[in-house]
Order: structure tokens, then C-alpha cells, then sequence
């Protein structure tokens, strides 16, 4: 008997039950293109100083308003293969710089937009992608030409601040000059000598309730929403011992019993198991230290010789605030209740309790000018405006860290955008073959930002870029768009202070133009069944702020 | 437009909305949110009464507890609940207020919205108003001198007795007032709150609560012998200790191993023998009175009988600072090497029949930097709601304290940045200009409201205040007592500025909140659980749109 063979069955037949597979240019890039478009239609109306915030309501009822995409599209819970990969870009800025996510976002999406075009005309997907590619070098060349300036000292608050602002209106119109001020001063306090990195995560925020947003300052040194445990509520000048174990009696890991074989024993147990706490902490006193700092519990016999002996006693929840706390001090972390030697205390020249609005929080001042760490005390009327606050601050503070690695800017208001874009289509014209059409719409993809800047601001976007591309065609080329209502509309954004970062800028385009070409280069997708059963919990850092 | 459901989480499909319909609807549920507490407002407001899901009911006329016990679950409406509570915590009065004003600006600037105004340039003109309003404010503001005892106390009173007029306890304000101040007087330098105790005993009448200068609460619960015990010291020691003091095991992860009868006996004795040891050590200090955090059992409780001490075991762990607060003395737990030093003192100690309870008084002590409030009313709602009252009138007072400034309250520093504002406004072209006079219409709100809830003609008095006020006389507001308008600052209805500038700062910040949101996203609940995801977004075919 001849084996009988069947014919070949199709592809969707040979993936397991549930899996869904596209193919073709219809089925993949175009649909692709599709649903990027909803994502960055949502998130371009943020973009600028004029866009909106989107209020975004978490699965588990947490609520946050913002304007930062990069907080968006970390809520939006999407599942369009797509989309992820464009979010991944952003998500690639966001590590790497900061800021610019939005940009990223924007880009991409243009990007995808001028290819379907391209796609529609009949021009392939190669021809395109290479165009894109060849546009990207060459745009990143020309951004060397669109440079206007560099921020020559970084100790200069004014050069500072001038050249975050940008970013800080962008996310918080109106109150940018404040903030980018206290971003300037909390930044540069602990700009540590030549040579040696700035850490993002030496500018903390904590967020206080009450009052109004223009009531936040800066301090050097840390503060905790925390009281403090024993009666001394103030220490001034005063060494410091960190320690990471409790501040209590030893209690053993394995189990274990005491034995005792006699009344006497009994009758002196306890007392002898008091005058060890006590002689431990008296030791803890006679070092000099003043103020101790415990990772873990303060047992009540603890906190009455700790009262006894006039030693301040603050407890922290969090390893990594010990961390930092003895950073900020100078201390090392000790992880058993020894006596600190001399060189292992800390030093702070004002620890107290004090009251903001009605929160008690405990302060590590240091006095002198140059701190490990410094605080931004955050007030505001809601949680959320706080939340959204604290974004643009760490925006900002990400900004001057790229400052402190490139710090050479680009005139912003859509400028360098509508500067590039000319030239690239200059460049378009020298080329030969199929792929000046990719370079042209490359152009075209960067003319989106003014648009959309005018868009967000009200304003009939087709006229300004065209006053734009005037004025840039003149040889201004540091006009940008003016956000203000009631005056001209084109700027000179590097005489109006509206600077943009190099590096942001470099990256932002590098991420966008990738994650374009990789988009448009998929021709199959195939995507398997999802696996049944609740996701697993994502593990989360443990430290909201690591 | 229907309005948007404020106390369920989202209608199906209200989720479409975006852009202006969403800012819309967004201020539409702030103004529902306002509305339940609108009438509250001022010394003719009207209380609320809520019942919880178990069933207890409180009666408020506290704009921040009747916010949070809202339940609100819009997101837009939540940020008013937050505003209102913001206020509580910066200034602890003008809760009501402050939501009032965040729903007024919306509402004042809805017809901008729908007439396509950029939000983004009514946020910028509510900066610029608000800023403006705030340093009129400060302007306006009449300082207090603090050298002038007299007067700043007489300053405290009127403030506190402005916050209690619109409370529940309008019609005792002078005696609640004074109260107050003398409350807050006792307190050091950073007049911490937790050192003002209030007791709430049922019964009486509301003149029968008292300021105790010093620390009082309800007797403990107390062993066989208690009787026998004085309650009655002139100058007794006082001992504050964190000891059990019965019988107990001293080491819990400790093991006895005997091998004899008498050796048995013996270490039963020892038990007893570190007990008695512990009293004897607190005896031989001198301490009269024995105050424990944790119990006090029969036996200590009938040797501190017999040998004329009082005791009082499981104290509430406040009622212990404050005592150590005004008494001296710290808290021990360890009885070993009880000294003289460790022990506080106070003039007076006596238990007393309070209603139908005992209290335990601790008065003219050395250091009084605590007191309590022993309340007394008819019902328990009552006090509940008189404790609230008597907390905003003290924080009122704390606020005073520290930022020593006031203007007059009843609508006219309302008016009077109204006023300023909308002269303002005309200096400047654009649409700021229309902007700003919408912000000091918005702020007309409070004046109008205390109108409506007294019962009076608004639009006639305002009228008559606008007129006052554009004549120069800048504290004229409302009296309510009179149906007509009067010289508030004259007539000591005095705030502190700083409620008002908070509220403002509150509610503007939140409005501008509200109003650049231009897109909601929200996930449905308990999105852990697979479903299964619907085709690819996008309409198909390749063809956009």
C-alpha cells in the first residue's frame, strides 16, 4: 500500500492551536503603522509647553496625571508587538538620558508615517529603510553645524539653569523658572570636583502635602518622613553612628533556650542582660556620638538607655536610606552594635525633628557647601501634582547629568528640527538613486515638531512652518516657534533661553530612526497563544526610587 | 452634557471622552463634589450627617471630614478630596473653603473651555492671578505684634472664635475660644499638637468641659486593693514606668531544670522575689504615684496599697508623654538604679468623678507644657463633632502663633482681592484680561455663599459690598447676625492669612491640574486575569482612518 501523503498543510496549520500569524505588507507594516499612530496620536498632544496632561487611571485605582510620556506609556498596559517596540526605544531614552521620551515616541511614529507613503508610491521597504539610514548620519552630522552654544562651567547656576529650563517648561509651564532653579541649586550644591561623576541619585525629593508648589526649597542634606524615637529631639554638631542591625538586645537566629539551674540565676538574669544594653550603649555614648541611626528596631530597654545617655535616635525603614544617610554623613555602616571608632562615625552639623505643614520629618543639615546629597522638599495641594512635579524635577536633574557629560546645546522651539530638515532636503537633492525620496520624508518626518508644537498651542500649524522654513532659509537659522499667544510667531530660541541638549537630542534621533527601520524591515508576525493563568507579579525594585 | 457620576468609578463609555468634552465633564463632577459640602459654609451653614457601611453616623459640618467619608471616585473629583485635605494638614481650617474655590474657578472658566480657549492659557492667567491674590494678601494683612501679650492674646481669641462660628459650637465661641488659646499658650515653641489631650465624656452640659493645665484620663483598670489606695497627693513623686509589674517569666525562650523539691521551691521564691524587688526599688525612689504603660497586677497593686502609693497600670502611651511633658521625669524599663532624677512631680494629683466616669487629674505641674481638654456634651456624635471644631479652632490658633498675621473673615478679604483683580485686569490686553476677571468673580463665591446659606439676599448684599469696597473701605463683609454688611475687621472677625493663602494656592493648583488634562486612560479592575486580546488595534486593511 503507496503511504498515503497529504498535502502540505498551510502555515497557520503547523502553529499550535490559538496562535495568530500576519504576513505581507498589509497585514504587518501597515497595521503596525496603524497602531502606532494611536499611540503617539496620544501621547504628541503632551509634547511641548502648550501640550496636555493625560490622566491615567491604574487597574488598581492609583491615578496619575501627567505630561511625561515616558510615565504614559509605562500606564498604557499595551500588548501590540508593535507599539512595544517603539515604547522600548522610549523606554531606551529614558534609561540613557532621561528625557526626550516623548521625542522618541514622536519621532518614530512620524517616521512610520512619511514610510507608508513611501510604501504606498511603491517604493520598497529596503529603499526606505536605507534612506533612513543615510538621512540619520547625515542629520547627525548637521546637528554639530546647528550647535549655538555650550554651558562652559557647570558650577555657573545661571548657564545652568538657562539650559534645563527648556526641558521644565515643556513639563511644567509656569512654574519652570522656579523649578529649574531649585533643580540648578540642588544640582550644583553637590557637583562633586573634575573627574568624578554626578549621581542622579543624589538629588532626593520628598513630597510634603500642603501648601503650594512655590513653597518647595532645597536643603542640603537628607530628611525623612519620620519622627523621632527617643525624647532628645535635636543635635547639633553632632557625630553620627550608622548601624544596619536593630538597637536591642542580641536575640539569637537559632533557636535556643536559656538554661538556668538555680534562684540565683534567675535573680540575676534580667538584671544582667540590662546591664550589657546599658553597657553597650553607654560605650555607643562615650565615642562622642550624638546621634545614632538604626536600620532596624529600637526595643523600649534600648530607647531608655538610649534616653539615658542623651543620644538622639532616629529609625530608618529603608536599607537604602541607611545607605544614603551614611553617605550623606560620612559614616560606615555598621552591621553590629560595637562602639564606633572614630573613623567610622559620620558627622552632621544639624539633626532635628521638625514640622512641615503637619508631617513630622526628621533633618540631616549639613551646613557646609559642598554636601553628598541634597533634598528637594517638595510641597504641593495634591498627591498627583506632586507626582507629576517630581517627574519634571528628575527630568531636570537627568538633564544637568547630561549636561555634565556633553555640554554642548541646540536652540530648541522646533528650531534645530526645521534646521535639519532644510539641509536634509538640501542633501535629498545630491542624491541619485530611489532613496532621496526616504531622505526627503526624513525632513518631512522632522518638521512634525513645529507642528505639532503649534498644533498643541492652538495655532494653524501649516503657517508657521512655513514662516519657519523662511526664516531658516534666510540663514537664521535659531528661529524657532514662539509658544507665547499675542506675539510674533517665529523666535530666536537661543536669544529667548530655550535651549536644548545635544546629547538628548543625538540619542533621541539615533532610538527613533532604529526602531523605525526595525518596524518597517518585518514583513511576518506571528504571535503564539498567550499562556493562560495570572501574570506573575512584577518585582518591583524595593526602593521606589532604585 | 449629563454630568459625570461621582460616586461610582466610570459609566461605560466615559471613557471616550477626550479633549474639551473631557475637561468638561471633569469640572461638571468637581462641582457635584462641591455641592455637598457647599452649604456647610460659614456660621449659618448647615451639618451633614453621614452613616458608614457599618452603620455609625457622624454629623459634620468639617469640609475635610465630610470629604474623606465621600468616598469619592473620580479622578477629578478625588483632587478636590485631596486639596481638602492638604488644607487640613498646612492649616487645619478653610477645608471648605478651599473646595469651594477650586469648584468656583471651574465653573467660572467653563464657558471658556467650551468656547475653545486653551487650557494652557487659563492656567497660566490662574498662576498669574494667584499670585497676585497672595501678595495682596500679604499686603492687606495686619501683623501682630508679639511683644504686646495682651494683644496677641486677645488677636488668638478673635481668630479662634472667627473658625468656631461657623461650627458647631457657634453659640459657646467666646468660652471655646479662650479655651483654646489657653490650650495652645501652655505649649513650647513648636506647639506640638499630640500635647493637647481631649477626653470626651457623654453627659453635662458644654460649660462643664474644662481646660485641664496639666494631664488628665480616665482611671485604669485597676486590681483588687485599688480601693485602698490614696487618691489624694500634694506633691507627689511621680514615677513613669514601661514595666509589667506580676508575676511573669523573665526570659521567654528560657528553660528551668531543677532536680530537687526544695530547689523547686526555691526558684518559685526567686519569681516572687524579683517582683517584690522591683516594687521595693520604686518604693525606696520615693515615687507616691506609679504610672505603667503595661499592666499593674493585683499583687503590686495591694503592696502600693499598703504602703499609701497609687498606681495605674496599661496608660495609654500619649496620656504618658504628656504627663512626662508637664511633669518631668522619663520612662523607665528597667527598675534597677531608680533614681530621684527619673521621677516627675506635679502640685496636685486627685481622681475625681467627671459625668459618670473617674478621671485622674495631674495638675500644677512644674513644667505644664501640656494640657487637656475634657469635653462633655449630650451625645456622642456631638463631641465627636465638637473635638473636631475645637481642632480646627486650635490649629487656628497654632497658625496665628507662627505666622503672626491676620485679615478679616466674613467675605471681605474675598471681596477685596476681587476687587484688586478685577481693576487688575483691565490694565492688561488679551485674553488674560478676561481670565483674571473670571478668577475674582470665582472669588466672590465664598461672600455669596455665606449669603445663601444665612438665607439673605446675595446679589443685594454683594452688591452693596462691591460698593463699599470700590469706595476704599476694604474689611467690609458680611454680618451674618445682622442681615447686612459691616466693617469686619472692627467687628474681630479675624482669620489667619495664611488659611487664605493656602486655599488659594490649594485650589488654584488644582484647578490647573484639572484643566490640562485632555485624555483619561484607564484600566478596568483586576486586569491580572487573562483575557483574551482582541484583534490588533487598528481598523484593517491598511487603509488609515
Amino acid at each position: 500500500m503507496a503511504m498515503h501523503i497529504g498535502q502540505a498543510p498551510g502555515f497557520s496549520q503547523m502553529l499550535s492551536d490559538g496562535a495568530r500569524y500576519y504576513s505581507g505588507l498589509d497585514e504587518t507594516v501597515v497595521r503596525s503603522i496603524e497602531a502606532v499612530r494611536e499611540l503617539t496620536r496620544i501621547v504628541s498632544t503632551s509634547y511641548g509647553p502648550k501640550g496636555l496632561n493625560k490622566m491615567v487611571v491604574t487597574h488598581l485605582g492609583k491615578m496619575f496625571i501627567t505630561n511625561d510620556a515616558a510615565t504614559i506609556i509605562k500606564e498604557l498596559e499595551n500588548e501590540h508587538p508593535a507599539v512595544k517596540l517603539i515604547i522600548m526605544a522610549s523606554e531606551m531614552q529614558e534609561r540613557e538620558i532621561g528625557d526626550g521620551t516623548n521625542f522618541v515616541l514622536v519621532f518614530a511614529g512620524a517616521l512610520l508615517d512619511q514610510a507608508e507613503e513611501l510604501l504606498r508610491m511603491g517604493i520598497s521597504v529596503p529603499e526606505i529603510t536605507d534612506g533612513y539610514e543615510l538621512a540619520l548620519g547625515k542629520a547627525l552630522e548637521f546637528l554639530d553645524e546647528v550647535v549655538c552654544g555650550t554651558v562652559t562651567n557647570v558650577h555657573d547656576r545661571e548657564q545652568v539653569q538657562r539650559a534645563i529650563k527648556a526641558s521644565i517648561t515643556s513639563k511644567q509651564n509656569g512654574t519652570d523658572e522656579f523649578l529649574s532653579k531649585l533643580i540648578t541649586d540642588a544640582c550644583i550644591a553637590l557637583l562633586p570636583e573634575k573627574g568624578k561623576t554626578f549621581s542622579v541619585d543624589n538629588v532626593r525629593v520628598i513630597k510634603i502635602m500642603g501648601s503650594g508648589i512655590l513653597a518647595s526649597h532645597v536643603m542640603n542634606g537628607m530628611v525623612f518622613k519620620r519622627d523621632i524615637e527617643g525624647d532628645v529631639k535635636k543635635a547639633a554638631d553632632a557625630k553620627i553612628a550608622v548601624y544596619s542591625c536593630a538597637v536591642d538586645i542580641n536575640q539569637t537566629e537559632t533557636k535556643g533556650t536559656v538554661l538556668i539551674k538555680s534562684a540565683e540565676e534567675l535573680l540575676q538574669y534580667s538584671n544582667r542582660e540590662e546591664d550589657l544594653l546599658e553597657k553597650q550603649i553607654k560605650a555607643i555614648a562615650e565615642s562622642g556620638v550624638k546621634v545614632v541611626v538604626s536600620g532596624g528596631k529600637m526595643g523600649d530597654l534600648a530607647l531608655h538607655f538610649i534616653n539615658k545617655y542623651k543620644l538622639l535616635a532616629v529609625r530608618l525603614m529603608s536599607k537604602f536610606d541607611i545607605r544614603r544617610v551614611a553617605n550623606t554623613v560620612g559614616a560606615i555602616v555598621l552591621s553590629t552594635l560595637v562602639p564606633p571608632t572614630a573613623d567610622v562615625q559620620g558627622h552632621c552639623d544639624l539633626v532635628y525633628l521638625d514640622e512641615i505643614g503637619d508631617t513630622s520629618v526628621v533633618v540631616f543639615k549639613q551646613e557646609k557647601k559642598e554636601g553628598a546629597i541634597s533634598t528637594i522638599v517638595l510641597r504641593g495641594a495634591t498627591e498627583n501634582s506632586m507626582d507629576d512635579v517630581e517627574r519634571a524635577i528628575d527630568d531636570g536633574v537627568n538633564n544637568f547629568k547630561a549636561i555634565t557629560k556633553d555640554n554642548r546645546l541646540l536652540p530648541g522651539a522646533g528650531a534645530t528640527e526645521v534646521e535639519l530638515s532644510r539641509l536634509l532636503t538640501q542633501y535629498a537633492d545630491t542624491r541619485p538613486g530611489l532613496e532621496q525620496y526616504a531622505i526627503k520624508k526624513f525632513g518631512a518626518a522632522l518638521d512634525t515638531f513645529p507642528k505639532i508644537l503649534a498644533e498643541n498651542a492652538g495655532v494653524k500649524a501649516v503657517e508657521v512652518l512655513a514662516k519657519l522654513h523662511a526664516a531658516h532659509l534666510e540663514g537664521m537659522k535659531n528661529i524657532g516657534f514662539n509658544i507665547e499667544e499675542d506675539a510674533e510667531a517665529a523666535i530666536d530660541a537661543e536669544k529667548a533661553g530655550i535651549l536644548d541638549l545635544y546629547l538628548t537630542k543625538a540619542s533621541a534621533l539615533r532610538l527613533a530612526v532604529g526602531a523605525a527601520i526595525t518596524l518597517l524591515r518585518v514583513n511576518k508576525i506571528v504571535m503564539a497563544k498567550q499562556a493562560g493563568g495570572p501574570k506573575p507579579p512584577k518585582q518591583g525594585a524595593q526602593d521606589e526610587d532604585d | 452634557m449629563a454630568p459625570a457620576p461621582i460616586f461610582l468609578a466610570f459609566a461605560s463609555g466615559d471613557n471616550d471622552v477626550r479633549g474639551k468634552q473631557l475637561v468638561i465633564s471633569n469640572i461638571n463632577a468637581c462641582q457635584i463634589v462641591a455641592d455637598a459640602v457647599r452649604t456647610t459654609l460659614g456660621p449659618r451653614g448647615m451639618d451633614k450627617m453621614m452613616v458608614d457601611s457599618n452603620g455609625k453616623a457622624v454629623i459634620s459640618n468639617d469640609g475635610a471630614t465630610i470629604m474623606k467619608l465621600l468616598d469619592v471616585v473620580h479622578p477629578a473629583g478625588k483632587m478636590l478630596v485631596d486639596i481638602a485635605k492638604s488644607q487640613d494638614a498646612e492649616v487645619g481650617d478653610g477645608t471648605t473653603s478651599v473646595v469651594l474655590f477650586a469648584a468656583e474657578f471651574l465653573k467660572q472658566v467653563k464657558n471658556f473651555i467650551e468656547e475653545g480657549v486653551h487650557p494652557q492659557v487659563i492656567i497660566k492667567s490662574f498662576r498669574k492671578a494667584t499670585e497676585l491674590a497672595v501678595e495682596k494678601i500679604k499686603e492687606l494683612a495686619i501683623k501682630v505684634r508679639k511683644d504686646d501679650v495682651a494683644g496677641l492674646r486677645s488677636v488668638l481669641e478673635r481668630c479662634a472664635s472667627t473658625t468656631l462660628s461657623s461650627k458647631l459650637l457657634s453659640a459657646n465661641r467666646d468660652f471655646f475660644s479662650k479655651m483654646a488659646v489657653d490650650a495652645v499658650m501652655v505649649l513650647d515653641e513648636l506647639l506640638p499638637l499630640d500635647m493637647i489631650g481631649i477626653k470626651k465624656i457623654t453627659g453635662g452640659n458644654l460649660e462643664d468641659s474644662l481646660l485641664v493645665s496639666g494631664v488628665a484620663f480616665k482611671k485604669a483598670f485597676s486590681y483588687a486593693g485599688f480601693q485602698m489606695q490614696p487618691k489624694h497627693f500634694k506633691n507627689p513623686l511621680i514615677s513613669i514606668l514601661n514595666i509589667e509589674l506580676e508575676l511573669k517569666s523573665e526570659k521567654e525562650n528560657a528553660e528551668i531544670r531543677v532536680e530537687n523539691v526544695e530547689e523547686y521551691q526555691k526558684i518559685v521564691d526567686a519569681e516572687w522575689q524579683i517582683l517584690y524587688d522591683k516594687l521595693q526599688s520604686i518604693h525606696d525612689s520615693g515615687a507616691k504615684v506609679v504610672l505603667s504603660k503595661l499592666p499593674i497586677g493585683d499583687v503590686a497593686t495591694q503592696w502600693f496599697a499598703d504602703r499609701d502609693m497609687f498606681c495605674a497600670g496599661r496608660i495609654p502611651i500619649d496620656d504618658l508623654k504628656r504627663i512626662q511633658k508637664s511633669c518631668g521625669g522619663s520612662m523607665q524599663t528597667s527598675a534597677q538604679k531608680l533614681t530621684k532624677e527619673v521621677l516627675g512631680t506635679c502640685g496636685d494629683f486627685e481622681e475625681r468623678q467627671v459625668g459618670g466616669e473617674r478621671y485622674n487629674f495631674f495638675t500644677e505641674c512644674p513644667l505644664t507644657k501640656a494640657c487637656t481638654l475634657v469635653l462633655r456634651g449630650g451625645t456622642e456624635q456631638f463631641i465627636d463633632e465638637m473635638e473636631r471644631s475645637l481642632h480646627d479652632a486650635i490649629m487656628i490658633v497654632r497658625r496665628a502663633l507662627k505666622h503672626d498675621a491676620v485679615v478679616a473673615g466674613g467675605g471681605a478679604i474675598e471681596m477685596e482681592l476681587s476687587k484688586y483683580l478685577r481693576d487688575f485686569a483691565r490694565t492688561i490686553p488679551g485674553k488674560q484680561q478676561l481670565i483674571i476677571s473670571a478668577y475674582a468673580r470665582a472669588l466672590e463665591c465664598i461672600p455669596r455663599q455665606l449669603c445663601d446659606n444665612a438665607g439673605f439676599d446675595s446679589t443685594n448684599i454683594l452688591n452693596e459690598l462691591r460698593q463699599k469696597h470700590a469706595q476704599g473701605a476694604k474689611w467690609f463683609g458680611i454680618n451674618v447676625f445682622t442681615e447686612g454688611i459691616a466693617d469686619n475687621y472692627a467687628a474681630c472677625i479675624w482669620e489667619p492669612s495664611l488659611v487664605k493663602i493656602n486655599a488659594l494656592t490649594a485650589a488654584s493648583e488644582a484647578c490647573c491640574q484639572i484643566l490640562s488634562v485632555d485624555e483619561l486612560i484607564k484600566h478596568s479592575k483586576g486586569g491580572n486575569e487573562y483575557e483574551a486580546p482582541d484583534a490588533l488595534p487598528g481598523r484593517g486593511r491598511g487603509r488609515p482612518g
